[in-house]
């Protein structure tokens, strides 16, 4: 069974994309989407059982596939290993991918190159599989990157798309910057440890605890440096603040590719690989302050950067970051069961937002952005009804999904002592009403108040198929439900059972907690909701009287902090200008002159010359053999 | 009679050899003689991974794990052969049921070198081999170019010959001995008329692997002989004689390593960078690749001239990978035929993608290989190689290995330019290979995964040293 | 003692000579008889290891078999070798260059080597009671014993030659007829049987 989980999406990956070698026709974009679509949600299943099969008694399961590299003490196998963490993570990416495989049967039906896309979606799901399956972290790497280059293929699907192209170059190249020091961390893991597998890794780590290690002529303690670069990795796949630029521009992808890459599963792969390691960032209180430091950070700015945003996609992108900054908080702070709850309940409920944002866009006629929609909800109710649901999850409302994975996460900030803990705890409040007031903002820009489309297109509005509702309404059911049925099992009571070890989990008091605090996510999730239906229900143009105000704030946050232009202006033009000078002067000019050119025009004459030894005659061939001779023997003789 | 086990795969053979002689001679039935010579090449494959372990004839012919694997790569080459003269026999004017007999002899007398452990056993199994190889490169009668590369061969074969067996003269005369322990032991370091003799079985050993300077006849000899059988020279006889090279030089002179690594690390060096220049400059395919088997050679003789476990095994590893190369090379140059003519100009592969895009992939793919462009098989070989030897700290040997092969690498990719951006010609016949898909496919395939799952082909090679070093 | 060296020194300088010659006279007869000259030479030095049967078979085969059997065709077939005059000055100085620094380099290494194999190890004789037998039993009792594998391959090399030279030089021609017997006796309906009535004969 677990054998069939990793390899169906690549069966299906394959199948998929020979087909799209042919014609495409009726027969073979079908026979491409029952195949993956099949194939995927045979996974689910199979994950799904896998998962509740193993609840009560999550034994540690662990398959060699075979043996990948062998050199000296170095050893990477191909494997499966099926512990907690790796199995919630399989139900995640398994259904959420199953729903989307599904969904995108409907949402691409007018594209022409469909055994494509299908094909890459597999792919994808395939190397996140790999990664998560990894016993070692140098499958993982093959995983982390199998995932970055489905994501870099599906964003610039629409290759004909200029700005789809630059957004995959962007993904690709800014990920690379984590990938750099995931790399890094991989090879100080083996070079302290001397082993780069997770077993021998997580059961040696207490004792090099206090290992110290050369770094660049400087002393550094082993593992702080690891979790760092470590670190670093994540934040590169998971959009944390600095290399955070990628993620926005990823929605030029598809919208089944947003919800299934760019908000479900890839970019989690930094908290997972963050919890993966939690032995090793356990030890490392150096390292965790700044997961908190940077989580939060990200918690914050992306939440005030999607409270301005017009283009529907990118409001719910920014959310993606924000939330992911929440994660990263609860893994600083040695919540890893909370982290990967949120993780959970999180993959639902913004999948439903983005395939909600899907139809929406697909119902007005591939327009993203907000300004031109509004009062649309009696053409689409149940788009509306389903986006309603994930928006209430997000906000923390009582008894959904994110109720109860943010609260606990809230309160973990509220509890600790970590040195950041206060700065995440403000952080991470404030950041509520934000969620909560630019969920609402969507909600309320695209479905109610007075339309702002042209009057022909608002006619055309409608509700989409069957075939793209029915992939929302059963991961509406994840995010109203999941949360309350596996809250025990994650943070609360059964947590030990449950982790059985594949995570630390650490047990903290939480009755002391008053009840104002208790309430308060809630309460300000409220507030917001209410904020938000004031200044666009209420007094529709009251937010545009703030934004006049306020212009600067306003610029500044819908400029995203300006972090684009920052880059551009520190990295992208000083590259390129040197870039210039290396290709017009010092490549151009003096290499290309002495170097290649040179030696090209050298070598075609050696070899013109080489050619004429071979004169055909066999009395020059002896005198080539004897002359040899000769001299390898008056050397020896010299020599001797 | 108990010391006739250990020859047992040598004698059937021989046995089948000559029963398949008398039969071609009243049954004209090419295919059948063919297919029955193929069959027992595999029954001694069989035999001999079962043979057990001992030195026979006055330790002059030792059966050990080197030598196992040794048989089994010249054997798979034999096959191959064997299989793409099926394919060809009628076009290429080589009807003759005596060509799977004659391949059938040169491989005793290569499973004799790499057995050998005894001059006298080296020389005459060197002789079988070399003497059914200049009747097979003159098999087409009717070819001008055959007739001359059998002449060739055969009269500059003979010089090698005489240089091994003067400097085998030497051995004998400065050792006391012939066998190949018996004169280790017995090694005097400071006698100069043994540095001396190694030099001259050197040169005649060279001569057989086509080791600059003594490559001349292998760019005249491969265009000139028909294909199948300029594959069989790039197969089987190149591992045979290096098999042989390495047990000579391990196995009796390890002591004085320091004298004879030299003369390698001279041939080596010059074997690596004629090929690489002077292959750019040909428009044959077949000449391109007796280039290009001169410049493989000089590869794995880093391997030899490291003089460690490191450098064998990696001289092992680019042996078979080689191999399989050569393989897929030979099949692909085979199947360049149209209304029963071949092909065997660079040029006239132009555009072929146009036609054959399955067939063009696969043989840029074999050709990316050869260049050593990762993550191919190609690749991997000469990285083992030049790992063994910066670990030797022989540096200077795997820089000009590093560049030579830059150099070559422009005449590999300008053959995929020309199949894939040039003006197409016509099609291909398609109907004629299909005994050679048996060969291109699997050695495609293999080249392909290597990098998936090399550990077999390690494994192999560790097992194989274990018995020289 | 000195009466061997002198014998050896004799059938040698002869040897030398005379292969000199093969290789210098301009009539291919005269090539061979020189041929003949040296391997009786050779004959001469093993005679003189007291090697008589290996002597004897020398001359048996390769002056009565062989070197005839050369003779025989180079006059049969009547050479008239041309060597181009100007190809060989061409290649005359580098040729003496390459050969006068390998006679130096072995002079050298003659100069440089002592020949003390006194106390080396060598594989136990299998000829180790030889006395009392002939030099042609001694060797009859190895050959086929423990050297029997160089032996045998040495067979399979002359095997080898053999189909080589009847691949290469035998060919069946075209457009001559041969007698097939079995088809001439397998032949049916071109034969009548007529009964010829006398005096009227049979149209054909």
């Amino acid at each position: 069974m677990a054998h069939s989980i990793i390899l169906l999406p690549l069966i299906g990956f394959l199948i998929s994309c020979s087909l799209s070698f042919f014609k495409s026709n009726k027969f073979i974009d079908r026979a491409a989407e029952i195949i993956t679509s099949l194939f995927i949600t045979i996974t689910a299943i199979f994950s799904f059982y896998i998962f509740i099969d193993n609840i009560g008694d999550p034994s540690f399961v662990s398959i060699k596939l075979f043996n990948w590299i062998s050199s000296g003490s170095f050893n990477a196998d191909w494997s499966i290993y099926l512990d907690t963490a790796t199995r919630v993570m399989l139900v995640v990416i398994t259904s959420v991918s199953a729903l989307v495989h599904i969904y995108s049967v409907g949402y691409m039906s007018h594209d022409d190159s469909k055994p494509r896309f299908m094909g890459y979606l597999s792919l994808f799901t395939f190397a996140m599989l790999m990664l998560v399956t990894a016993d070692n972290f140098l499958q993982l790497f093959f995983g982390w990157e199998g995932v970055g280059l489905a994501s870099y293929l599906l964003i610039g699907f629409w290759y004909k798309k200029p700005t789809a192209n630059a957004a995959a170059i962007k993904a690709f190249i800014v990920n690379r910057i984590g990938d750099f020091g995931l790399a890094l961390g991989i090879f100080t893991i083996f070079i302290v440890f001397g082993s780069i597998e997770y077993q021998t890794v997580f059961n040696n780590v207490t004792s090099f605890k206090n290992v110290n290690f050369n770094f660049l002529g400087i002393e550094l303690h082993a593992l702080t440096l690891i979790c760092i670069f470590l670190f670093i990795g994540a934040m590169g796949k998971s959009a944390q603040l600095f290399l955070h630029t990628w993620l926005p521009d990823a929605m030029e992808g598809p919208t089944p590719v947003s919800a299934l890459i760019h908000a479900a599963t890839m970019v989690t792969a930094g908290v997972f690989l963050v919890v993966r390691c939690s032995p090793l960032f356990d030890l490392a209180p150096v390292a965790l302050d700044f997961v908190v430091l940077i989580g939060a950070s990200t918690a914050f700015f992306a939440a005030t950067v999607g409270l301005v945003q017009n283009d529907i996609k990118r409001v719910i992108a920014y959310s993606t970051c924000s939330q992911l900054g929440y994660m990263f908080v609860a893994a600083g702070l040695g919540a890893y069961g909370a982290a990967m709850f949120h993780l959970f309940t999180h993959a639902f409920f913004k999948a439903l937002l983005f395939l909600g944002a899907g139809s929406v866009i697909h119902a007005v006629h591939e327009e993203q952005d907000m300004r031109k929609m509004g009062g649309i909800s009696n053409f689409v109710p149940i788009t509306q009804l389903m986006m309603i649901i994930g928006t209430i999850s997000l906000m923390g409302f009582p008894f959904t999904s994110g109720y109860y994975s943010k609260d606990a996460i809230i309160e973990t900030a509220y509890l600790s002592n970590s040195n950041f803990a206060d700065y995440a705890y403000i952080l991470l409040t404030v950041g509520v009403v934000m969620t909560s007031f630019y969920s609402w903002r969507l909600m309320f820009l695209v479905f109610n108040g007075k339309t702002r489309m042209a009057e022909e297109d608002l006619s055309k509005v409608h509700e989409s198929s069957s075939v793209m509702l029915i992939p929302l309404i059963i991961l509406a059911i994840g995010a109203l439900f999941f949360g309350f049925l596996f809250k025990n099992y994650f943070i609360g009571y059964y947590s030990d059972v449950f982790w059985n070890g594949s995570i630390v989990v650490h047990h903290e008091d939480h009755h002391s907690i008053p009840l104002l605090i208790y309430y308060l996510p809630a309460i300000l999730g409220i507030a917001g909701f209410i904020i938000a239906w004031f200044m666009y229900i209420r007094k529709s143009d009251m937010a545009k009287n703030i934004a006049e105000l306020n212009k600067p704030l306003y610029n500044f946050l819908l400029n995203k902090w300006y972090f684009d232009e920052l880059y551009n202006s520190i990295f992208v033009k000083p590259a390129m200008a040197i870039g210039q000078i290396f290709w017009k002067f010092i490549d151009g000019l003096i290499i290309d002159g002495y170097g290649p050119n040179g030696i090209a025009a050298l070598v075609s004459r050696i070899s013109i010359k080489a050619k004429q030894v071979q004169s055909g005659f066999i009395y020059h061939y002896a005198f080539a053999i004897l002359i040899g001779l000769s001299i390898i023997i008056t050397f020896i003789i010299f020599r001797f | 009679m108990q010391s006739l086990v250990y020859i047992l795969p040598e004698i059937f053979l021989f046995i089948v050899a000559t029963v398949l002689l008398v039969t071609g001679l009243f049954l004209k039935k090419i295919k059948l003689i063919n297919l029955l010579a193929i069959f027992s090449l595999l029954v001694a494959v069989f035999l001999i991974l079962n043979q057990p372990f001992q030195s026979a004839f006055l330790n002059s012919f030792v059966v050990d794990e080197f030598s196992l694997v040794l048989k089994v790569m010249i054997l798979i080459g034999s096959i191959a052969s064997l299989i793409m003269f099926v394919s060809s026999k009628d076009d290429l004017n080589i009807n003759i049921y005596e060509f799977p007999i004659l391949i059938i002899f040169s491989t005793i007398g290569m499973m004799v070198m790499v057995s050998a452990n005894d001059l006298l056993a080296m020389f005459i199994g060197l002789e079988l081999q070399s003497l059914s190889l200049y009747v097979l490169a003159a098999l087409n009668r009717n070819s001008l170019l055959s007739s001359e590369a059998g002449i060739k061969y055969f009269i500059l074969g003979a010089l090698s010959s005489g240089l091994l067996l003067f400097g085998i003269s030497y051995i004998y005369g400065f050792s006391g001995n012939t066998n190949f322990n018996l004169i280790a032991v017995n090694i005097n370091p400071e006698s100069l008329g043994l540095i001396i003799g190694i030099v001259f079985v050197l040169a005649g050993l060279a001569f057989k692997v086509s080791a600059v300077p003594f490559h001349m006849w292998t760019p005249d000899v491969y265009q000139g002989a028909p294909t199948p059988i300029t594959g069989f020279f790039a197969l089987a006889p190149k591992i045979a004689a290096m098999g042989l090279l390495v047990r000579f030089l391990f196995n009796s002179f390890g002591e004085i390593y320091i004298d004879w690594q030299q003369i390698i690390f001279f041939i080596s060096i010059a074997s690596m960078m004629l090929a690489a220049f002077a292959a750019i400059a040909q428009t044959n395919l077949k000449r391109l690749m007796a280039y290009s088997s001169i410049g493989h050679i000089g590869y794995a003789l880093i391997g030899v001239a490291c003089f460690t476990d490191e450098g064998l095994r990696s001289l092992l590893i680019y042996l078979m990978i080689y191999l399989i190369m050569n393989i897929a090379v030979f099949a692909f140059l085979l199947s360049l035929k149209r209304n029963d003519g071949y092909f065997e100009n660079i040029s006239d592969l132009s555009g072929m993608h146009k036609n054959h895009p399955l067939r063009t992939m696969l043989i840029a793919l074999i050709m990316f290989s050869l260049a050593g462009i990762p993550p191919l098989a190609g690749f991997f070989g000469k990285f083992y190689i030049f790992v063994a030897a910066i670990e030797s700290e022989m540096l200077f040997l795997a820089i000009i290995g590093v560049v030579a092969s830059v150099i070559s690498a422009f005449y590999y990719l300008r053959i995929v330019k020309i199949m894939y951006f040039d003006e197409p010609k016509e099609e291909f016949d398609g109907s004629s290979i299909q005994s050679l898909n048996l060969l291109y496919y699997p050695s495609s395939i293999l080249i392909i995964i290597f990098f998936i799952y090399p550990s077999p082909v390690i494994n192999i090679s560790e097992y194989a040293i274990q018995s020289i070093i | 003692m000195t009466a061997q060296l002198l014998t050896f020194y004799l059938f040698s300088g002869v040897i030398l000579i005379s292969s000199l010659m093969v290789i210098s006279t301009k009539n291919p007869v005269h090539s061979v008889l020189f041929l003949i000259l040296s391997f009786l030479n050779a004959a001469g030095l093993f005679v003189i290891l007291h090697a008589e049967f290996l002597a004897m078979i020398l001359i048996i085969v390769y002056v009565g078999a062989v070197a005839v059997l050369f003779l025989f065709v180079v006059m049969m077939l009547d050479f008239k070798t041309s060597i181009n005059k100007d190809n060989i000055l061409q290649y005359i100085p580098i040729g003496i260059l390459i050969g006068v620094v390998f006679i130096a380099e072995l002079i050298i290494v003659l100069i440089n080597t002592k020949f003390d194999l006194s106390n080396i190890q060598v594989l136990p004789n299998p000829l180790s009671d030889f006395t009392g037998k002939s030099n042609t039993e001694a060797i009859g009792s190895v050959l086929y014993t423990d050297y029997i594998l160089y032996f045998q391959l040495s067979g399979v090399i002359l095997l080898v030659a053999m189909i080589g030279s009847i691949v290469l030089t035998l060919r069946e021609r075209v457009g001559v007829k041969r007698q097939v017997v079995s088809e001439q006796l397998q032949r049916q309906g071109k034969i009548d049987l007529v009964d010829v009535k006398s005096g009227k004969g049979v149209d054909i």
